[in-house]
């Protein structure tokens, strides 16, 4: 590494690495301070509690504390692995997940091309209004509404389908029709709420780029193609990266109240067990074990994804 | 290079971050490593302000109390509540309670444990038995059985009649660490078994004695339009949500609920009964009845709101609840009576009831309360009908008036709704005595008469669940979990009819594989220590 | 022509969106005016039956309700603010591709989205520092949420075309300048989505103030919310349920008139937020 020094006045080329590098940094002292807030705030209350990690590994006793908790080593996720139920809550938590991002994640990107492409604009705006509404209902009155419209006596559902002359169907008990209620009342309740993030995007994409492919010659459906959606592509992809590295975590509070005996087939997921076997039972280190077991996977998936979006898409989260 | 560096920063990061948040960690429990025996020590804190160890006040000169308690939605403040004004007053112990709403409430109890940011006392916490066990051991909550000797008079008695209290409640090793709350009238313990008399008369029925009588009577509710719309739209027979159904009739088939689970005790032998014949007659006849549409068919997943509504609603044959609230507030209570067990197909005839000690870790005291005597006396004047009136009826003559020796909520009272807020009664688990002097409320007449029909084939005495040590506790709690949860799900199956009584020996033989049968030997275990100790 | 088909396909699609959504959100009104014993024996489809105001009453003359609202604007207000100024502070120097030692820095700050020392180690932190049961127990170990603050360099990174800030720089421009007088004013999209979020999860959040805060006089709206739920949740112990079946079946009407009363804000505030999300008319002004 040659260390020449920069000549006075002249344009330094042959500076090493290493001193090119402190020169970048320090000539940008300005931004590492605004940085300093944020990270020492990720340090004191992130990592500052991070050694409550070691619970998974430990019989955690409140009485004796974190430290003097006696090492459990491997135990708690054996006993996890050798559940009778480790499978069926395995492919649940995947099943669920990767239904939803099949068709719960186009359809909020698709929804703000929609929006965006209707002429009225106080009509846009109506739709735009309506649909993030449902965000707002909360989980209890949500299940309750699901529980009321799909009931088999009287339940409007059930009523049309009757009126079309067929038989009333039990969704409530089925462990078929869980996953796709489960997954279309969310896709119900979030697309507006989801869509909002994509048509910011959208309002950020240069119109005279729309005004370009208009002349040459593209059609409607074209200009979205080339235009809405590239422009938004980065938005999207961090957002898919983001979603798959929660990938295991599957919102529990609704599960739970949607669980009963007879539709667990489907709705056994590990949030879930957690809750009933872990938290319930006061249960912290198997608790936390299950979690360290769901962060792994989630943690490895996302740096795969991440590899991939960044040769794929040039985007990345690092 | 730039990345392994990168990393290997990270990586430091990580683990310094780590070491130096251990090292500066709050460390709870190391000033309660010795198992402080106060309980031994029968020396008061202050020789002035002597202990009495009966009558009132308590003490002489005022002392003051900090109590944790939880909160349901339906109380007011614990200040406001005439009965601990009162009491203070007689006492001469101030409290002050530390409220805590039932929402998230484990997850608070739990941080005032790891964090020791301990109460005097903790009030109504449902603290579970392997709560009990670690806190216990752990030194935060101190033993009681040696206060409960010197100061709790009430208790001591109800402990004598009832031997089931004591093993409910005592460790192996000898020591009790919290204190359930205790229910001696028969009604209390039961849940009725209400039959709709009206369509009997109209259908020129007799009250069904069988199962197989019980089944005729729910096809006749069916069929044959007892309400009289011309429309089938009765509903024959319900439940609370869930497989409360199988307790209910569980004793129609020779099953029993003994050591606060699936367990039949014969000749001191304890046998679970999961997967046996009985069991499966049992599921065979539900299904029969589930199948024919006899018995709700939203019966697993309906909220107790619309459980209450059914049993309110008049168009429901046969249901089971502890009161007969519901059919009051909507006037159908006269359509009502309630019936003996049916007998099953072996003759068997058994009521279920709860254990006697049925609210458990209702109350306990802390390694940091000052006066333990004085506590133990506090709560032990709730043992007794005086204290169990005030609490769960207030103040004579603003709430409540006595009629015949025994207290009667006033009708004006009544009207103003108030009744949960001014008791801690209202939304369970109070530590106190349930006795037939102050049940009034939910034992009117047409009550009693039902538990009339039941007293019978009331069994002699129903064990709690055991007190294990830690280390069963937990061995318990991780065979529970895959054996629990697998019986409940096949056992809906199997009445929902989605699995075939086919799979019968597969169901057996998995709970074998999931050690049922070490399971039933720890429960041996621990009922031969009850037997012996008695 | 294309572009007639095209507008009627949108339009249509729209409607029927508009139909699914507005249909349920029209049972919550009419459910919330109803007779609960109808609404639950499903006989309430659209419009209310029964029309009774018991279950507004009983919510609104709830004095905690109105105590719940004052604080919940305050926590929202307060922390939002924090919050925008701390992600920005991060979320700004990170877009940056100039910057050594960006990646290092988003990988620590990733990392925290998947290891957590959980609820126990974080409780005696909060506590040690004195937040326990006061406002800032609620604000400031929720100052950044990680997610937000991802999106938002991805939208500097994305909308804010590095040539300007580079010109800017060579200009003689300080970072700190360069970030207040061109960035922010290019960034009011992206602004606005925050204030949405940060506010609306504030104004959602319970479990925090549940842990933390033990004084009722500081919760926020949605933890008394809870508490007037939960009586629906109730289990019958010992007639626990005694007298209250009435407030059972009340409790059933309250749910609904819940989300109205706890959601009206957000649904006020939504519409000013929504102005800024106007087409490009930042970046096409700079051009010129």
């Amino acid at each position: 590494m040659k260390s020449t020094v920069a000549k006075k006045g002249g344009v330094p080329r042959l500076q090493s690495r290493h001193s090119r590098r402190l020169k970048s940094i320090t000539s940008r002292y300005d931004l590492y301070l605004m940085l300093l807030l944020p990270i020492a705030w990720y340090l004191i209350f992130h990592y500052g509690p991070m050694y409550g990690v070691q619970i998974a590994f430990k019989d955690f006793s409140p009485a004796k504390g974190i430290i003097g908790s006696p090492w459990a080593g491997f135990a708690h996720f054996e006993r996890f692995f050798d559940s009778y139920y480790f499978w069926r809550l395995l492919w649940n938590t995947i099943s669920i997940n990767l239904y939803s991002l099949l068709f719960a994640f186009p359809i909020p990107i698709i929804l703000a091309l929609l929006v965006n492409e209707i002429p009225n604009k106080a009509y846009s705006k109506l739709v735009q209004n309506v649909t993030y509404i449902p965000h707002f209902i909360s989980v209890v009155v949500m299940v309750g509404m699901i529980t009321l419209f799909f009931s088999t006596n009287g339940g409007p559902i059930n009523t049309f389908i009757e009126a079309l002359g067929g038989k009333p169907i039990r969704f409530l008990d089925s462990a078929e029709a869980f996953k796709p209620i489960f997954i279309g009342s969310n896709i119900w309740q979030s697309m507006g709420w989801q869509s909002i993030i994509y048509i910011a995007a959208i309002s950020g994409v240069n119109p005279q780029l729309y005004e370009a492919a208009k002349i040459d010659g593209a059609s409607r459906l074209q200009r979205i193609w080339h235009v809405s959606i590239p422009g938004i592509l980065p938005v999207i992809v961090i957002l898919l990266i983001l979603d798959i590295g929660h990938f295991m975590n599957v919102g529990f509070e609704k599960i739970l109240l949607m669980q009963n005996n007879l539709n667990l087939e489907s709705s056994d997921v590990i949030s879930t067990f957690v809750y009933t076997t872990g938290i319930l039972k006061g249960e912290y280190s198997y608790t936390a074990a299950i979690g360290l077991f769901n962060s792994i996977i989630n943690l490895t998936l996302l740096v795969l994804v991440n590899r991939f979006a960044r040769k794929k898409a040039e985007t990345s989260l690092w | 290079m730039k990345k392994r560096w990168g990393t290997a920063l990270v990586s430091t990061f990580v683990v310094c971050s780590m070491l130096l948040s251990a090292c500066g960690a709050n460390k709870p429990g190391n000033e309660q490593n010795t198992n402080k025996q106060t309980s031994n020590n029968t020396q008061v804190a202050e020789d002035s302000n002597a202990v009495s160890a009966d009558g009132f006040p308590i003490v002489n000169e005022s002392i003051k109390l900090k109590i944790f308690t939880r909160v349901a939605p339906v109380n007011g403040p614990f200040p406001e509540m005439p009965v601990f004004q009162d009491f203070e007053k007689m006492s001469n112990i101030q409290v002050e309670f530390i409220e805590t709403p039932t929402d998230g409430f484990p997850e608070k109890k739990s941080l005032l444990f790891a964090s020791n940011e301990l109460p005097d006392a903790l009030y109504r916490s449902n603290i579970t038995p392997l709560e009990q066990i670690r806190y216990g051991t752990g030194g935060q909550l101190i033993p009681l059985q040696d206060l409960i000797e010197g100061y709790a008079p009430n208790l001591k008695q109800l402990m004598e009649t009832y031997p089931e209290i004591r093993s409910a409640i005592t460790t192996p090793e000898g020591n009790i660490y919290a204190i359930p709350g205790i229910v001696s009238v028969g009604s209390a313990r039961t849940d009725k078994k209400w039959m709709n008399k009206a369509w009997l008369d109209k259908l020129e029925l007799e009250v069904p004695e069988t199962t197989d009588e019980l089944y005729e009577v729910l096809k006749a509710f069916r069929d044959n339009d007892p309400n009289g719309n011309g429309k089938q739209d009765e509903l024959p027979m319900t439940s609370r949500g869930g497989l409360a159904i199988v307790n209910t009739l569980g004793g129609s088939f020779g099953l029993d609920f003994q050591l606060g689970y699936n367990i039949n005790l014969e000749d001191d032998k304890v046998n679970i009964w999961m997967g046996s014949e009985r069991n499966k007659e049992l599921l065979m006849y539900l299904n029969k009845l589930y199948s024919e549409q006899l018995l709700d068919q939203d019966l697993f997943i309906q909220t107790e709101a619309q459980y209450l509504a059914k049993q309110g609603s008049g168009n429901t044959g046969y249901f089971f609840d502890q009161t007969n609230n519901p059919m009051l507030e909507t006037k159908v209570n006269d359509q009502y009576i309630g019936i003996s067990p049916v007998a099953g197909p072996h003759g068997d005839r058994l009521q279920l009831a709860a254990p006697v000690p049925r609210d458990l870790g209702a109350f306990a005291i802390t390694s940091v309360n000052k006066y333990p005597e004085a506590t133990m006396r506090w709560i032990d004047f709730f043992f007794g009908d005086e204290g169990s009136t005030m609490l769960r009826f207030g103040r004579e003559g603003e709430h409540y008036e006595m009629k015949d020796g025994i207290p009667y909520y006033l009708d004006s009272f009544l009207a103003t709704g108030d009744q949960g807020k001014i008791t801690p009664y209202a939304g369970g688990g109070a530590p106190h005595l349930i006795s037939e002097n102050v049940s009034s409320y939910i034992n009117p007449p047409q009550v009693q008469e039902a538990q009339k029909a039941l007293d019978p084939y009331m069994p002699k005495i129903r064990y709690q669940t055991p007190m294990f040590d830690e280390q069963t506790a937990q061995k318990i709690n991780v065979l529970r979990n895959d054996i629990d949860k697998y019986y409940e799900e096949q056992s809906t199956k199997f009445i929902a009819g989605t699995l075939s009584f086919d799979k019968w020996e597969e169901f057996q033989s998995t709970l074998k594989k999931m050690n049922i049968d070490e399971l039933q030997q720890l429960y041996q275990d621990a009922y031969d220590n009850i037997v012996k100790k008695n | 022509m294309d572009d007639k088909i095209f507008n009627t396909v949108v339009n249509t699609l729209a409607a029927l969106i508009l139909v699914v959504v507005l249909y349920p959100l029209i049972f919550i009104v009419s459910a919330s005016f109803s007779d609960p014993a109808l609404v639950l024996n499903g006989e309430v489809l659209l419009w209310p039956k029964q029309i009774t105001l018991d279950a507004y009453r009983n919510v609104l003359q709830n004095d905690q309700i109105w105590n719940g609202y004052l604080n919940s604007i305050i926590y929202a207000v307060v922390g939002t603010i924090i919050n925008l100024i701390m992600t920005t502070l991060a979320a700004y120097p990170l877009s940056r591709p100039d910057v050594p030692g960006r990646g290092i820095f988003m990988f620590i700050i990733t990392l925290t989205m998947f290891f957590g020392g959980g609820l126990i180690p974080t409780y005696l932190l909060v506590k040690n520092l004195g937040m326990v049961n006061t406002m800032w127990a609620l604000i400031v170990p929720g100052a950044i949420a990680t997610y937000n603050l991802i999106v938002m360099r991805t939208y500097f990174q994305t909308s804010i075309p590095w040539e300007i800030q580079e010109a800017a720089l060579i200009d003689g421009s300080s970072n700190w300048r360069l970030l207040t007088s061109i960035i922010l004013p290019l960034s009011k999209p992206i602004m606005a989505v925050m204030v949405l979020f940060y506010a609306v999860g504030h104004w959602n959040s319970y479990f925090s103030a549940l842990i933390y805060l033990g004084d009722k006089d500081l919760y926020p709206l949605q933890l008394v919310l809870r508490e007037i739920l939960m009586i629906s949740q109730s289990d019958a112990v010992d007639g626990g349920n005694v007298g209250l079946e009435s407030k059972v079946l009340l409790a059933e009407s309250i749910k609904y008139v819940v989300i109205i009363v706890s959601s009206l804000p957000v649904l006020i505030m939504y519409p000013f937020v929504q102005k800024h999300f106007v087409k490009g008319v930042m970046i096409g002004s700079i051009k010129g």
